[in-house]
């Protein structure tokens, strides 16, 4: 502060630029993979083989395959080394669709479009009950793709309680996209716009009777649209192929979530019978293989249960794939939560949050974050495992494949199929990964 | 105040913010508060002070019931305090806390740290937290930091957020559990001026902590810990200048 002591002023250096190497492609390959006699013997080595590899493989799947073809015999005939991929490209529509009937098939296409759709919006920030759109999208959207896939008379065939949520469905979905152009115009959004209206009849809980207002209002002439028309009925048993198995997938995946969140808070509780009970599913579970569980799921799972309340198949199974994703996701879970400090909990305890605020707040979305890597790996084995499900004879994408081979005109035909259902899976998996580490990179950004 | 270091006679200002008498604590086998009875005034600024495993951070996370106690009373404004929910409610609504280690919730912002409790507890408007929450940041300068997280500032302001999110709550009594001991030095002036300022305001404090000159300037009276058991407690002046036990005075020296 005081200058007149005498003391020399400090100024700080100027910051440089760091030194670049500007080594050429061809330097840092000879740097790199020929510095000595041994590596470039192995690098050498390394571009025969993979050399090699890739050729054979492009010849069999590129060069030498056959396109067109009626039967196996013909590509056979034609091409005997290569991959007869007109057998996977005529029975292209069962991968994907199973033994949906082909006339109904937008059915199946409509509902995926609309699955996606409805998470679209979460990309603006400035939508109202933006919070809805994960929940909605868990709890009310399968209840309209339910209705859309299985058709039949709306009210009828799926029970009254059911249409009504379906006409909830797709009142909700209406309403999130009012909103969302409403946002993107920069005008008030639906429920401000009746808020006149409802605080004059109401003198309480403005807000949630505003949205309850607006969403019943888009409900009801969905449901008047929805009971005039009838969707041809398409039993659960022709349902199938990539179709199925997402199907299964997307529902193991969500519940696992929530099912893993209560086991390990369950088994981190000081209450004996609710620890115990937590424990005792999560191990019994995990040592269990997931075959096992899916043959317990269907043979079992009757006799428990009365024996008027007749489950299909599907349930079943999905009842089986939920338990045993759920476990393995608690541990990941258990993981995220001993992560965080007990300094966490002790704030939010001075703050005066209770136990259940304390999680849903403060501990569940840090445990979460941090566990991103590991909660997607579980996603992608989840997603894999679900081909499980062909055993017990769910016709999934797995079982659609084998049935080709089995397929009086193609006879024999194995490689092909499997190596589609390869492809289609690295394709789905992989940008499930890319996806994970761009959410962590996301996160990390802007909180360091 | 006549000069007195024993307890039971020491006088103390009619309104009575906290009341301890004949709290034992102990970690397993280990005696970790030993009688301890003690009498804090509404407005009343204490400092406790000894050296480290003393007890001085277990008495007053007893007082808000992060740490358990086998024995003894704590009453709050004549309110005796049992462990059950509206204890618990009552002691979190009067009592706010500032940790060592800040605790802040590293996943919100500065501002959502503040306004998380008046928006889920208080049930106030995002728009009224809002103001409530920048009024109190603005108090402690740090107004313009609001959008950054935790981890984007330095441990003095973190501090500071600290403090602003535990008064949001309006609270009638502060605690403090050593608010400074993890700053560099350049940072504790910042948090200790904030401090000085609410003690001016006011509030009940009870602050434990090494610095004494902080004690001296604002402290009503210093209680002195060793081993679990209160040494001596008395004003700044008496405690700090002219200690009557030979433990206080030796870790006096070692510390000033």
């Amino acid at each position: 502060m005081n200058n007149d002591a005498g003391l020399k002023q400090f100024v700080a250096k100027p910051a440089r630029v760091p030194p670049h190497n500007d080594q050429s492609l061809v330097r840092r390959i000879h740097s790199r993979c020929f510095n000595t006699p041994g590596n470039s013997v192995l690098t050498i080595a390394v571009i025969i083989l993979a050399w090699y590899i890739i050729r054979s493989a492009l010849d069999w799947a590129v060069f030498d395959a056959m396109w067109n073809a009626d039967t196996r015999r013909e590509c056979l005939n034609i091409s005997p080394n290569g991959a007869c991929w007109a057998g996977v490209i005529s029975w292209f529509n069962g991968l994907i669709y199973g033994r949906y009937p082909a006339d109904q098939q937008w059915r199946v296409d409509l509902g995926f479009i609309l699955a996606v759709m409805w998470l679209f919006p979460l990309m603006s920030k400035k939508i109202a009950y933006r919070n809805f759109i994960l929940v909605s999208w868990i709890g009310l959207y399968p209840f309209f793709g339910a209705y859309l896939f299985l058709g039949g008379e709306f009210g009828a065939e799926v029970g009254i309680i059911h249409a009504l949520f379906t006409s909830l469905a797709a009142g909700f979905f209406i309403l999130l996209y009012a909103n969302w152009l409403l946002a993107a115009l920069n005008q008030p959004d639906l429920c401000e716009r009746v808020r006149p209206l409802v605080a004059w009849l109401f003198p309480r809980g403005i807000q949630v009777i505003c949205l309850l207002v607006v969403w019943g209002a888009l409900s009801l002439p969905v449901a008047l649209i929805l009971s005039q028309m009838a969707l041809e009925p398409v039993a659960i048993e022709r349902w199938g192929g990539l179709f199925l198995t997402l199907i299964i997938a997307t529902f193991a995946i969500t519940m696992s979530i929530p099912i893993g969140v209560v086991l390990a808070l369950g088994r981190q509780s000081k209450l004996p019978v609710i620890h115990w009970m937590s424990l005792l599913t999560i191990e019994l579970v995990r040592a269990v293989p997931l075959i096992t569980v899916l043959f317990m799921a269907v043979t079992l799972l009757p006799i428990f249960l009365p024996s008027d309340m007749e489950l299909d198949k599907l349930s079943q199974v999905l009842f089986a794939v939920c338990i045993f994703s759920g476990a393995y996701m608690a541990e990941n879970i258990r993981g995220g939560l001993q992560a965080i400090p007990r300094g966490q909990y002790e704030a939010a305890q001075s703050l005066g949050l209770g136990y259940s605020m304390t999680m849903l707040l403060i501990v569940l979305p840090q445990a979460l974050r941090l566990m991103i890597p590991n909660i997607m790996t579980s996603f992608i084995s989840i997603l894999k495992d679900t081909t499980l499900v062909s055993i017990i004879g769910l016709f999934d994408i797995m079982l659609m494949a084998r049935n080709i081979a089995n397929d009086k005109d193609w006879i024999g035909l194995h490689t092909e199929p499997i190596a589609m259902i390869s492809i289609l899976f690295f394709i789905i998996c992989y940008s499930m990964s890319q996806y994970s580490l761009n959410l962590e990179k996301r996160l990390k950004a802007d909180r360091s | 105040m006549t000069l007195q270091n024993h307890l039971a006679t020491a006088p103390v200002p009619p309104a009575r913010a906290i009341e301890i008498s004949g709290l034992n604590k102990w970690y397993g086998a280990h005696h970790v508060l030993r009688d301890i009875s003690l009498n804090v005034a509404e407005t009343e600024i204490m400092v406790v002070c000894g050296p480290s495993g003393s007890g001085k951070s277990t008495l007053i996370r007893c007082l808000n019931h992060l740490e358990e106690y086998q024995e003894g009373h704590i009453s709050v404004f004549g309110n005796a305090l049992q462990r059950d929910s509206q204890s618990e409610r009552f002691i979190h609504q009067t009592m706010g806390m500032v940790f060592q280690n800040f605790n802040l919730f590293p996943h919100l912002s500065v501002l959502q740290n503040c306004t998380l409790g008046l928006t889920w507890l208080r049930k106030k408007s995002e728009r009224e937290a809002r103001d409530i929450a920048m009024s109190l940041l603005d108090r402690v300068g740090i107004a313009d930091l609001a959008h950054r997280f935790p981890g984007q500032i330095s441990g003095g302001q973190q501090q500071r957020v600290a403090i602003s999110r535990s008064l949001a709550m309006d609270p009638k009594i502060m605690l403090f559990d050593e608010p400074t001991s993890a700053l560099d030095p350049e940072m504790v002036k910042e948090v200790l001026d904030v401090m000085v300022n609410l003690a001016k305001t006011g509030m009940t404090m009870v602050c434990v902590t090494h610095e004494m000159q902080f004690a001296r300037q604002v402290a009503d009276r210093v209680v002195f810990m060793q081993d679990g058991e209160i040494v001596e407690v008395g004003p700044p002046e008496q405690v700090l200048l002219n200690p009557q036990w030979d433990r206080t005075r030796e870790f006096l020296d070692h510390i000033l």
